[in-house]
């Protein structure tokens, strides 16, 4: 089991001058602490107008920071939203490179569509082409990383022969990623090759009957590039307490402050009907399961709050489900004290990340090595 | 955190429809032909067009919609509405600006039973192979046009509906006003979707002054079983929905 961290970058209002360094600066600072704790990861989302939700609409920038302050820790692009209204392929394939080359061959490269209307009406995008042109991209992205010259002539997007450069540090390439939000999508990630990269939160059985199939069906892959990813990565929030209530209140607090964020955008298959959209995506699903906001709140299954001793339960049932990776949304509108969310990390890799250390490891450090 | 509605209802309780409680049976109607339209609204009174009890969307949304009940216990009657999209809480919602409906019993019905603001008007639902219009006429002046362009087949499992929220009086509510939330199910027998089109939009006759529609979603237009369900829920229209929802059935 290996460990990240997820940022959207949300902003309370009011948005005045300081409201979005502030939370820049404070992404970065756990960071760097989680690149000296040992965390494996940082990925950070591409996300448009999502007042308040997220503020992270240029995350190369951001992930090039973290490189640029971090010597371990790999740098996750996503997901990087492929549709050519919103970055046109050729440029999604030069900055990952460059992210690449200036983080030292740290890139995981995720890929997705967009579920919002607000987003993608932004753009002008039509949602019932997004799987189409998200489909024909991740097939060009490796081609662009490892041919000297590249030509295409597709649906979203054509160009003559050119180079695209620079070519990513990693070779062949990167590894490829693609969001899974709805039931299905993880089939689509396993016909290509691709690492399952799930945005859903919670939920045990339903998550472990999705990565078997995931599992069953990426045995016989068409891999769109040149590696085949075999990983399934999810996110979750963490908040990590010495005291479990103090854990478990602060925790919910965080989840239901991002959840009731996300709830007030508008998702595309809500907005528009469409073939293209068959479940509600990440935004809507984060919305509390109640009929009502008069019914009774309930914590979800499967979060990561709470005392060192119940977080290392629930990822025990986690990596029993299958799921290899797993990344933490730290805070949201800042909701906690900068200092409670670096002392939540520090506990959790002080009493958590060593249960789940590789074999090989935990075998050394027990015949008394290194 | 979100964005929360300033609306200052106040000044539409004169006119809220009164309700004894909250506990009308159902209705339940088959083949109803129902043609909604939505857009996003100007957005700069996104907050404006809301109580307090309820947040805007991102972006602001209207919703259009024209239904023809060919059979209830009011007999058949056809309705339009006008509502604002919103969230109460995190749950999606449409307020309902205004009701007409072409037949008086009907609009009494609805008025007393599920809080809507509906009026007497003709009320007309025409259908075509281009295009599906909705007519509102109001003492012979044309109130809304709207209409689908260029219908296309879709599954009735890509459709999805908001929920209506309505702003009333009930006995007990001590003239405040109370929001009474109408939350139908929706069995879909076919479905269409195409270009939103409006042509004509008093926004006066339908307590809609700063709803300017400005930019297309969506049309559809489907067959389905629906109605009017049992009141599950009402809101205190001046708390935030998350702490104001009571629940009364169900």
């Amino acid at each position: 089991m290996k460990f990240g961290i997820f940022y959207e970058l949300s902003v309370p209002r009011p948005w005045d001058r300081e409201a979005e360094r502030t939370v820049y600066e404070n992404a970065l600072e756990q960071v760097r602490l989680a690149d000296e704790l040992g965390f494996d990861q940082v990925w950070c989302v591409e996300h448009h107008f999502l007042e308040e939700y997220s503020h992270s609409s240029a995350p190369e920038l951001f992930l090039t920071a973290c490189a640029m302050q971090t010597k371990n820790i790999r740098v996750g692009h996503g997901i990087v939203v492929c549709v050519p209204q919103f970055n046109h392929p050729v440029r999604i394939a030069e900055r990952a490179a460059v992210l690449d080359i200036l983080s030292g061959g740290r890139l995981e490269m995720g890929t997705g569509r967009s579920a919002t209307w607000t987003e993608l009406a932004g753009f002008r995008a039509s949602p019932d082409d997004t799987k189409k042109t998200w489909d024909e991209i991740v097939r060009c992205l490796p081609k662009m990383w490892t041919q000297e010259r590249f030509s295409h002539d597709g649906y979203a997007f054509s160009m003559p022969s050119r180079a695209i450069l620079p070519k990513p540090y990693q070779k062949p390439h990167p590894p490829m990623w693609v969001a899974v939000t709805s039931p299905g999508t993880e089939i689509d990630a396993a016909e290509r090759g691709l690492g399952s990269l799930g945005l859903t939160f919670g939920g045990f059985s339903d998550q472990e009957k999705r990565i078997a199939e995931y599992r069953r069906r990426i045995k016989s892959c068409d891999p769109v590039g040149e590696i085949v990813n075999e990983q399934v990565n999810t996110v979750n929030f963490l908040l990590c307490h010495e005291d479990d209530a103090t854990g478990i209140a602060t925790g919910t607090r965080l989840a239901g402050t991002f959840n009731y964020l996300a709830s007030q955008l508008l998702s595309a298959r809500e907005a528009y009907p469409s073939r293209s959209y068959p479940s509600l995506g990440l935004l809507p699903q984060l919305r509390r399961e109640q009929t009502s906001p008069g019914d009774a709140p309930r914590v979800p299954e499967g979060l990561c709050i709470g005392d060192p001793a119940r977080i290392v339960d629930v990822v025990r049932n986690w990596e029993a489900c299958g799921v290899d990776r797993i990344n933490f949304l730290l805070n949201a509108v800042e909701t906690v004290p900068q200092e409670q969310v670096l002392a939540s990390m520090r506990l959790f890799a002080k009493e958590v990340m060593p249960k789940f250390a590789p074999a090989t490891a935990a075998a050394t450090a027990a015949a008394g090595g290194n | 955190m979100p964005l929360a509605g300033t609306l200052d209802i106040s000044p539409l309780l004169a006119a809220a429809p009164e309700m004894l409680d909250t506990s009308a049976e159902p209705w339940e109607i088959e083949s109803v032909e129902l043609l909604n339209l939505s857009f996003e609204i100007d957005d700069r009174y996104m907050t404006a067009l809301l109580p307090p009890a309820l947040h805007p969307v991102i972006p602001p949304t209207a919703y259009f919609t024209v239904a023809r009940y060919p059979d209830s216990p009011a007999g058949a009657f056809t309705l339009a509405q006008v509502r604002v999209g919103c969230r109460a809480s995190a749950l999606p919602r449409g307020f309902l600006l205004r009701a007409y409906v072409d037949s008086p019993r009907a609009c009494d019905e609805l008025r007393t039973k599920w809080g809507y603001n509906a009026h007497v008007a003709d009320v007309g639902l025409r259908v075509f192979h281009d295009r599906i219009v909705g007519v509102v006429n109001d003492g012979g002046r044309e109130i809304l046009r709207a209409s689908l362009i260029n219908p296309e087949p879709i599954s009735g499992g890509d459709v999805q509906y908001v929920s209506n929220l309505h702003l009333a009086k009930l006995a007990d509510d001590g003239g405040s006003g109370t929001l009474i939330q109408v939350d139908p199910d929706y069995r879909f027998h076919r479905a269409d979707r195409g270009r939103p089109q409006i042509e004509t939009f008093e926004r006066d006759a339908w307590s809609a002054a700063n709803v300017a529609p400005v930019f297309p979603i969506a049309a559809t237009f489907v067959l389905c079983d629906t109605g009017f369900p049992k009141i599950r829920y009402v809101i205190d229209p001046s708390r935030p929905a998350i702490a104001g929802t009571r629940k009364v059935a169900g």
